[in-house]
């Protein structure tokens, strides 16, 4: 590529961490039943590293985002930011101030009857920054977004296209000049031209203020043009990461090469052969047991059923599948089955 | 012989284009894509092809239909809204936006589906109904006893399957779908556009497939019309098309998409947004955004064929090679 914005070459496996999280699970009661929304998913941010968060709807990836900013309650697991654990009021505090989030409707999530003006300066006025500091770093949100603030801080909502909501529901999360911004689908309902406005502008703020990135994505093509690393996600846990190049290239577990083959291709060849996946992700209150992917997979195995596998190395830089055709100790009978519980007697 | 033929389909409200002199023609058994953003007039030359057109909206221009068994031609544009009930679902069909909503949600899915048979056939006994709703649940995929459950009680793509069941309820010879799969998941997409292309083929129907995403556009369809500000600014086979784009709209906008598994990183984006739909600038539309404008694109460009069954509206058309765009500074412009 000549002529584009270069993504970052963050050594991979390398680089501090800007958060953590290990182990974390979020359960929902729902009547008598639990689902496992998160499901014991670790997973490490670095610091300006843009990370990928790529699965179907209802694979618990807005749920991570969401239990990672501690906007959700959690039934287990740990969230840390640069190795502190993230908890109670002041360190919920810290880890909000540090980490912002925009989400992927910007038509619902800006206050109607605020003005612009308004709505970027609100976190300014929650984090109890000084007054005297309000004008200048708002002003200055909205540049690094590219609006021109004496056009646009006095505008409502809906007197904004689409595009140009985002890029404010953008500048109040940068208002507070956070080291992490978490996107959750940012772009999916924008239009080609615009959405590619909007990535421009979060990959500059990127390179420029080594800001850190998670995409929470569907959207393949996406994470892998964008994403320093990929963590694709199945029914509550991570099932895959690594390079994006390496999880989009050479994809080791079954439901990743499911995922990048179902991917539509705009070029004039298109994709020739494909072998689509059967079925729909399962409800999260019913986890198949051993692999949770075994009934949809199409290289199941004996075992599958049984044993529920672990992440483990499938390649340099940190390249993990969590599948029993690279862990043959755990597919003979190493790991204890799990089984399948009925969740319904759990305390919660 | 063609099956559908479209002339100068112009749409206006209060006298303002949102459709603005649109021409095409379709043959049997050919898919058709319509791209483009987000009023661009997409939908509206959907609607207008079934005179299925809001209140308030005007249509002109002609819409002809040849459908197969049919002795004469259907002059669409000129039937009255009575004329057009026996044309729409035995002849047009409709696979609508948002299955969610076009579905009735207090009605089982084998009353919607036998509604529609009953009201457009109406010799049908109730038996013949039945095995029919069966058999298409069965066409598109799902089990008959789903015909027993209620739209809430099925998974976006099983509702997504049951509008493409109600589309083909009357044989139709011509489907258009409208962004068909935008609410799916990967898997789930790739599972309806492979459904909608066996069907196809086994039942020979033409579709006009509308999506604002390029990639399933060029997996499914063997034409391509690329819309911008009411026009069709392009249209060619999908082979010309994505690998030797004419309009500069169209090149920009395919150098954005990310590919997966091709290069990564962005390329420098479209500045500007579309502009609103009935009040494009003068001239060539995309002007304004287009890096490579001059002053002669002030006036309209009339479609150049740029190739065999390939014509772009742009004064330079054809472009024997992208003179290279300096990354423009991300600003909003409207």
């Amino acid at each position: 590529m000549s002529d584009g914005v270069k993504t970052t070459a963050v050594d991979p496996s390398a680089g501090e961490d800007l958060m953590a999280v290990e182990d974390l699970s979020v359960h929902f009661r729902q009547r008598r039943k639990v689902a496992r929304a998160l499901d014991g998913v670790s997973l490490e941010w670095r610091r300006g590293e843009v990370l990928g968060v790529v699965g179907e709807s209802g694979c618990g990836k807005s749920t991570l985002a969401r239990a990672m900013l501690g906007l959700q309650e959690t039934a287990g697991g740990e969230v840390t930011l640069h190795g502190n654990e993230a908890t109670g009021k002041k360190g919920l505090a810290e880890l909000r101030r540090r980490i912002q989030m925009i989400f992927q409707d910007p038509y619902q999530t800006l206050n109607p009857r605020q003005r612009v003006r308004a709505i970027v300066t609100e976190p300014l006025i929650v984090q109890n920054v000084d007054r005297s500091e309000h004008t200048e770093r708002v002003r200055r949100a909205l540049g690094d977004v590219g609006m021109d603030p004496d056009r646009f801080l006095d505008r409502y909502p809906h007197q904004l296209s689409g595009g140009q909501r985002q890029r404010v529901a953008i500048a109040a999360a940068l208002v507070l000049e956070p080291e992490g911004l978490i996107c959750d689908e940012p772009v999916s309902m924008l239009d080609a031209s615009v959405r590619s406005q909007i990535l421009a502008v979060l990959l500059e703020l990127q390179q420029r203020r080594n800001l850190a990135l998670i995409f929470i994505t569907h959207d393949l093509s996406l994470a892998w043009s964008l994403c320093d690393r990929i963590a694709v996600m199945y029914l509550g846990r991570i099932v895959e990461q690594g390079t994006a190049v390496d999880v989009i290239e050479s994809p080791k577990h079954p439901y990743t090469q499911a995922l990048v083959t179902a991917v539509p291709v705009p070029t004039a060849k298109g994709r020739e052969d494909r072998e689509l996946l059967k079925g729909e992700l399962p409800d999260s209150t019913r986890v198949p047991a051993g692999c949770r992917f075994n009934p949809r997979c199409p290289r199941r195995f004996e075992p599958c059923d049984k044993v529920d596998p672990t992440l483990i190395d499938v390649g340099t830089s940190g390249h993990k599948a969590a599948c029993l055709l690279y862990d043959p100790a755990a597919a003979e009978g190493g790991a204890p089955a799990p089984g399948y519980s009925d969740t319904s007697g759990e305390p919660g | 012989m063609s099956l559908l033929e479209v002339k100068d389909l112009t749409v206006t409200h209060r006298g303002k284009p949102i459709v603005d002199g649109v021409d095409f023609e379709l043959n049997r058994g050919e898919s058709l894509a319509l791209a483009g953003e987000s009023g661009c007039g997409k939908t509206t030359t959907a609607l207008a092809l079934m005179k299925m057109l809001p209140e308030g909206l005007k249509q002109k221009g002609g819409i002809v239909l040849r459908p197969p068994g049919v002795e004469d031609p259907i002059n669409v544009h000129r039937r009255t809204e009575t004329g057009m009930q026996v044309v729409r679902w035995r002849h047009i069909s409709l696979v609508f936006q948002g299955a969610m909503n076009a579905l009735d949600p207090v009605q089982h899915i084998d009353d919607q589906i036998g509604e529609v048979i009953r009201l457009h056939e109406r010799k049908v006994t109730g038996k013949q109904v039945k095995a029919r709703i069966d058999d298409l649940l069965v066409t598109v995929g799902l089990t008959a006893k789903l015909g027993k459950r209620y739209p809430h009680q099925l998974s976006g793509g099983q509702r997504q399957r049951v509008m493409i069941a109600l589309a083909l309820a009357c044989r139709p010879s011509l489907v258009i779908a409208d962004e068909p799969t935008t609410a799916l998941d990967v898997v789930m997409q790739a599972q309806v556009l492979q459904l909608l292309e066996s069907l196809r083929e086994e039942l020979d129907l033409s579709l006009i497939l509308i999506s604002h995403d390029l990639g399933v556009l060029a997996e499914t369809c063997d034409r391509i019309a690329v819309m911008y500000a009411g026009r069709i600014v392009e249209i060619g086979s999908v082979e010309t098309v994505f690998s030797n784009p004419q309009h500069p709209y169209t090149k920009r906008l395919l150098d954005s998409l990310p590919v997966i598994g091709g290069r990564r990183g962005l390329a420098p984006p479209i500045p500007g947004g579309p502009p609103d739909p009935g009040d494009p600038p003068g001239g060539c539309a995309f002007h304004p955004r287009c890096p490579y404008s001059t002053d002669r694109c002030l006036e309209d460009p009339p479609p150049v064929e740029v190739g065999p069954d390939h014509l772009a509206a742009c004064h330079f058309s054809p472009w024997s090679s992208w003179p290279e765009v300096e990354p423009q500074k991300v600003r909003v412009d409207a």
